[in-house]
């Protein structure tokens, strides 16, 4: 893919992954062609931001971030025990930015891998 | 995720489960202790509110008045009960069957002819135990 387009992508995408991430994906997109610009434009990625409010904002001991971010096992898990009798509500405060950035990887890996 | 670390959350869910079982059961006046955030926040009870003594009832052999508690009880205690045993069947036989299980589990869970049925439970049973004031 030309390299102009990996670095608007970069630009756009780069706080929906983790810092170690970035060489893999941008090397992943360099080697993809150019037909899937497509595909990768339409990823859905999630903000871990809006993880993060939701996580503060009550949904953290019912789970709910944990199943915005697509991690329904856990959220379930969340949920049946009042956040982890609310210590896994507050570990996950601290948590939830990251296991969102690695559920992202995971969706590129999905999509274009 | 990956299957060590899933392992690994289950075990300390599950020990510090019962963990917290014994303790209430043991040392608190009334059988149990307030450590939810919801509740203590703004009063009213969340989802699984009830269930602590739901399991202490089921253990006792108790299973209406579980069931009238809250019926998540049923659920954890399946859960502590049986998982420890299958996670140490795994690691022990070195498969991965609760592993793949999961996994299926979430897919099948992610449909929406699924989810939303078990979300209008959830909230049905949310507005049941607002109404009984556990």
């Amino acid at each position: 893919m030309e390299s102009q387009k990996v670095d608007l992508f970069m630009m756009m995408n780069a706080k929906y992954f983790e810092s170690y991430h970035l060489p893999a994906v941008r090397e992943k997109l360099v080697q993809l062609d150019d037909e899937r610009w497509p595909a990768v434009q339409s990823l859905q990625l999630k903000d871990p931001t809006t993880s993060l409010i939701i996580s503060i904002v009550g949904g953290g001991a019912l789970g709910i971030d944990r199943f915005f971010i697509g991690d329904t096992g856990m959220g379930i898990g969340k949920l049946l025990t009042c956040g982890g009798l609310g210590i896994w509500t507050i570990i996950d405060w601290f948590l939830i930015m990251g296991a969102t950035r690695e559920k992202n990887m995971e969706i590129f890996q999905n999509a274009l891998y | 995720m990956a299957k060590n670390k899933l392992y690994l959350i289950v075990l300390i869910a599950c020990f510090s489960g019962y963990l917290y079982l014994f303790y209430t059961t043991q040392y608190s006046e009334n059988g149990q202790i307030s450590v939810c955030m919801i509740k203590n926040a703004t009063g009213y009870s969340c989802p699984s509110c009830g269930t602590t003594r739901a399991v202490q009832a089921l253990f006792k052999g108790d299973l209406i008045r579980s069931l009238m508690l809250n019926p998540f009880g049923i659920i954890g205690s399946l859960g502590l009960l049986i998982l420890p045993f299958w996670i140490g069947i795994d690691l022990a036989t070195k498969r991965k069957s609760f592993y793949a299980t999961y996994i299926k589990m979430e897919t099948v869970l992610k449909q929406k002819k699924v989810a939303i049925p078990l979300i209008i439970l959830v909230v049905l049973n949310w507005i049941w135990i607002i109404y009984k004031e556990l």
